[in-house]
């Protein structure tokens, strides 16, 4: 068996394809018990994933595609699926039906029969079937198409079993058939076209296996589902969900609890003992500065009211410290001062990277992240294209590529992977462009959200404003550079469905366990960088020299030039460190400082990883050229912001 | 232009790229021929080129569209209908509906108009552009 097993992966693949949004990746989930990131609109997955499924004594590989609606590759991540077909010709085919759309999937059983590979039809869904009021003769389905059908409730782990064996039996059997099709064409009609064709094939096949009774009345979800796509209701329905995610993530996650990890966890505990612990390891003369922490636990309602629960003070060690430099002979203490301040001074790894970290955004990706799990499952977020297809119309795209750019609230590097479901060339570059410019990733968001809170709702409200006009005019201006027609708008809305709290969970947690990995080390490299450059005296220098620009053109305070500077790695660390000039005691930064280094911060690149995945996806010169104009662009913008306030007496 | 082509032999869709022959002709980009990737056919992705022959022999007639049929966004929020035919200059755009099950016979239900089209073909809510749910043509039931 152990022997065999390699042999059989290689040789036998199990493809799972289908039609967008029949649940191909819960599937996959359940049959190799890997995680996919699994979501209630057509176009999560747009990469391959492949994992090992038990099938009996033996390990079966098996591959997650993106869905298909038909054969052939009008988008990119439709292409991915096509080659996956070509490249395992000998693959058994588990196509994967949404059981109330069965015609739909029969398009495609008919054309995935075409390449005489072995093939299991999963009808998926069956419990939505039946609140439909609908039923399918799986059976008599079988008969007629000559393959296994098998029905399942993949979230359920219903025919889970049964899929596996007809799986592993159908493999070994020979090519499938197509028994009782009436051939050619008839019918009242005669259809034109071969998708007419097959279509009606299709409605053969379904006169003798389907009956359906009408439901008597539509359900909640379906009524809120329509509410969402009203023209006012679906208004109103979006301004309640933008007020909660603000309230959840902005107040509760970007206040309450980044204020609690801060002040109380980091501030209190962890930074104290830190320093106490490289103190007595690393032993040279100098002196902690104590400061003042003030922490207030509170219920949020409004950005400047809330329940106060619980308030105290406490005085703590600070980072940095006063010494006499006559102090400090020899190269070893100097040694141990510097292995001190690269742990917890200034610029030190627990102190500046893990504080802001795990303190300040981990509190409110985790918040963010939860909310947009929940909106995900829901089926809202296609409902939002209907909403914007007409603003977005201007900027050359359709309202599909919403999808992406709420994604890029979520992660710009994902997001800019998810344009894959946009057909041409032209909507992925300008779609690509607004996320790398101006949708500020979960991460970002929150700490603007925080940054906010220390100046007016005015000023809050004028940077959403600006943003959306920035979106639509370089959006309107690169379409009328790139050219081209923009693609039809075609998209299927999936039903509203209640978010089922386990898949949240895990949902939110891998996302975690993604940004812990990924953002964390990002965080430590970009403090070490300021560490060498602030113990090299470069810092200083660079401060001088971003002077024009950062003093002169912006008007903000030189020591905000290490901000901008780490920003280019990863423009939310920017934002932090704006975030600790702006707030605290005495705060560095006035009102009209806060606004133009928000918006300067925002419109910079996202990270490093958005860069990489621009330049995969559009290839280099495309990225280089969008590199050229984002950050030139942001110094141009956040100065006229700057002088545009000063004229007007800010 | 639509961005794909339709081969004409073996009924193939694709996108214009990749599409010049390979065999280094001379002709190189001014040929306006393009090849199919799936059947290897040769034919002109412009038709107008053969105006002259196209006018003489080949004078396309138009669609008959049948009296009775009116065009999807005239139905009343909530109307059922029976499509009768796509009055779609693109292939493309046929067949992209085609997937979705919108084919000449089938049932459709205007759900909404504002602000953009909506409309439910069986279990299959779809969203559209005005523009392209005027080409949808439907009878009323």
């Amino acid at each position: 068996m152990i022997a065999e097993a390699p042999i059989l992966t290689a040789s036998h693949p199990v493809i799972l394809v289908g039609n967008p949004n029949v649940g191909k990746s819960v599937l996959f989930s359940k049959l190799t018990g890997k995680f996919v990131i699994i979501s209630n609109y057509p176009g999560t997955t747009v990469e391959i994933a492949r994992g090992n499924a038990a099938v009996g004594d033996d390990t079966v590989e098996v591959l997650d595609t993106p869905g298909i609606n038909e054969l052939a590759a009008h988008t990119d991540d439709a292409r991915v699926t096509c080659d996956v077909l070509r490249d395992h010709p000998d693959a058994t085919i588990v196509q994967v039906a949404d059981a109330k759309n069965l015609r739909r999937a029969l398009l495609l059983t008919q054309q995935l029969a075409e390449r005489q590979q072995p093939m299991v039809l999963v009808l998926n869904m069956m419990d939505e079937l039946d609140r439909c009021g609908a039923h399918i003769d799986a059976r008599k389905l079988g008969e007629l198409l000559g393959i296994p059908v098998v029905p399942t409730i993949a979230t359920e782990e219903i025919g889970i079993e049964l899929l596996k064996k007809a799986a592993a039996e159908v493999g070994a059997a020979s090519p499938p058939r197509f028994v009782g099709f009436p051939p050619g064409r008839g019918g009242d009609a005669a259809p034109t076209t071969r998708l007419e064709e097959l279509l009606t094939r299709a409605n053969k096949i379904l006169a003798q296996v389907h009956t359906h009774i009408r439901p008597r009345r539509p359900s909640f979800g379906q009524k809120l589902g329509w509410w969402a796509t009203h023209p006012v209701k679906g208004l109103a329905l979006l301004a309640l969900v933008l007020y909660f995610t603000f309230w959840f993530v902005g107040l509760l996650g970007a206040g309450t609890a980044v204020d609690f990890c801060e002040n109380v966890v980091f501030g209190r505990q962890v930074s104290p003992w830190a320093i106490r612990l490289v103190d007595a390891g690393l032993l040279f003369p100098h002196q902690h500065d104590t400061q003042e922490s003030r922490f207030r636990l509170e219920i949020p309602l409004t950005p400047a009211h809330g329940i106060a629960l619980h308030e105290s003070t406490a005085a703590v060690l600070a980072p940095t410290y006063s010494y006499d430099p006559g102090a400090i002979p020899g190269w070893w203490t100097q040694a141990k001062r510097l292995a001190h301040d690269f742990l917890v001074g200034e610029y030190g790894v627990i102190t500046m990277a893990l504080s802001y970290a795990l303190a300040i955004v981990l509190p409110i990706v985790t918040t963010f992240f939860l909310v947009f799990s929940i909106l995900e499952d829901s089926g809202y977020l296609p409902r939002l294209a209907i909403m914007v297809n007409r603003v977005f119309r201007t900027m050359g795209l359709n309202g599909k590529a919403v999808l992406p750019m709420i994604l890029g609230l979520g992660c710009d590097t994902m997001a800019t992977m998810t344009t894959r479901i946009l057909e041409s060339r032209k909507e992925r570059v300008i779609t690509t462009l607004l996320l790398a410019l101006a949708v500020p990733c979960s991460a970002q968001l929150g700490v603007l959200l925080a940054m906010m809170a220390s100046v007016s709702f005015a000023a809050a409200l004028s940077w959403l404003a600006l943003m959306i006009v920035i979106m639509i005019v370089i959006g309107w201006l690169t379409a009328r550079l790139l050219g081209g027609p923009t693609s039809d708008f075609i998209l299927e809305i999936p039903p509203m469905r209640q978010p089922q709290l386990a898949n949240v969970l895990i949902k939110t947690m891998a996302r975690l366990e993604w940004y812990l990995k990924e953002v964390v080390p990002l965080f430590v490299l970009g403090t070490g960088i300021l560490f060498v450059l602030d113990k090299l005296r470069v810092l200083g220098q660079i401060a001088r020299l971003g002077e024009p620009l950062v003093t002169g053109w912006l008007g903000l305070p030189a020591e905000t030039s290490n901000a901008f500077l780490i920003g280019f790695l990863r423009r939310d660390f920017g934002a932090v460190c704006l975030l600790e000039a702006a707030t605290g005691p005495q705060p560095l930064l006035t009102p009209h400082q806060v606004l133009v280094a928000m918006i300067t911060i925002t419109l910079f690149m996202p990270c490093i990883a958005t860069l990489f995945m621009i330049s995969r996806e559009l290839g280099r010169r495309t990225a280089t050229v969008i590199t050229l104009f984002i950050f030139p662009f942001a110094f141009l913008v956040g100065g006229l912001v700057n002088h545009l306030g000063n004229w007007l007496g800010f | 232009m639509s961005a794909y082509l339709h081969c004409p032999l073996c009924g193939f869709e694709f996108e214009k790229r990749d599409t010049a022959c390979v065999h280094g002709c001379p002709l190189g980009r001014f040929c306006k021929l393009v090849r199919c990737p799936n059947c290897q056919y040769e034919f002109s992705d412009r038709p107008e080129s053969m105006g002259l022959l196209q006018r003489l022999f080949h004078r396309p007639r138009p669609a008959a569209v049948p009296r009775d049929a009116l065009p999807l966004p005239e139905l009343g929020e909530g109307e059922s209908s029976e499509l009768v035919c796509l009055d779609c200059t693109h292939a493309s755009r046929r067949n992209a509906l085609a997937v979705f099950g919108l084919v000449p016979g089938c049932r459709v239900v205007l759900q909404q108009k504002r602000p953009a089209v909506v409309v439910r073909v069986g279990e299959t809510e779809l969203a559209l552009d005005l523009d392209i749910a005027r080409e949808i043509l439907v009878r009323r039931v």
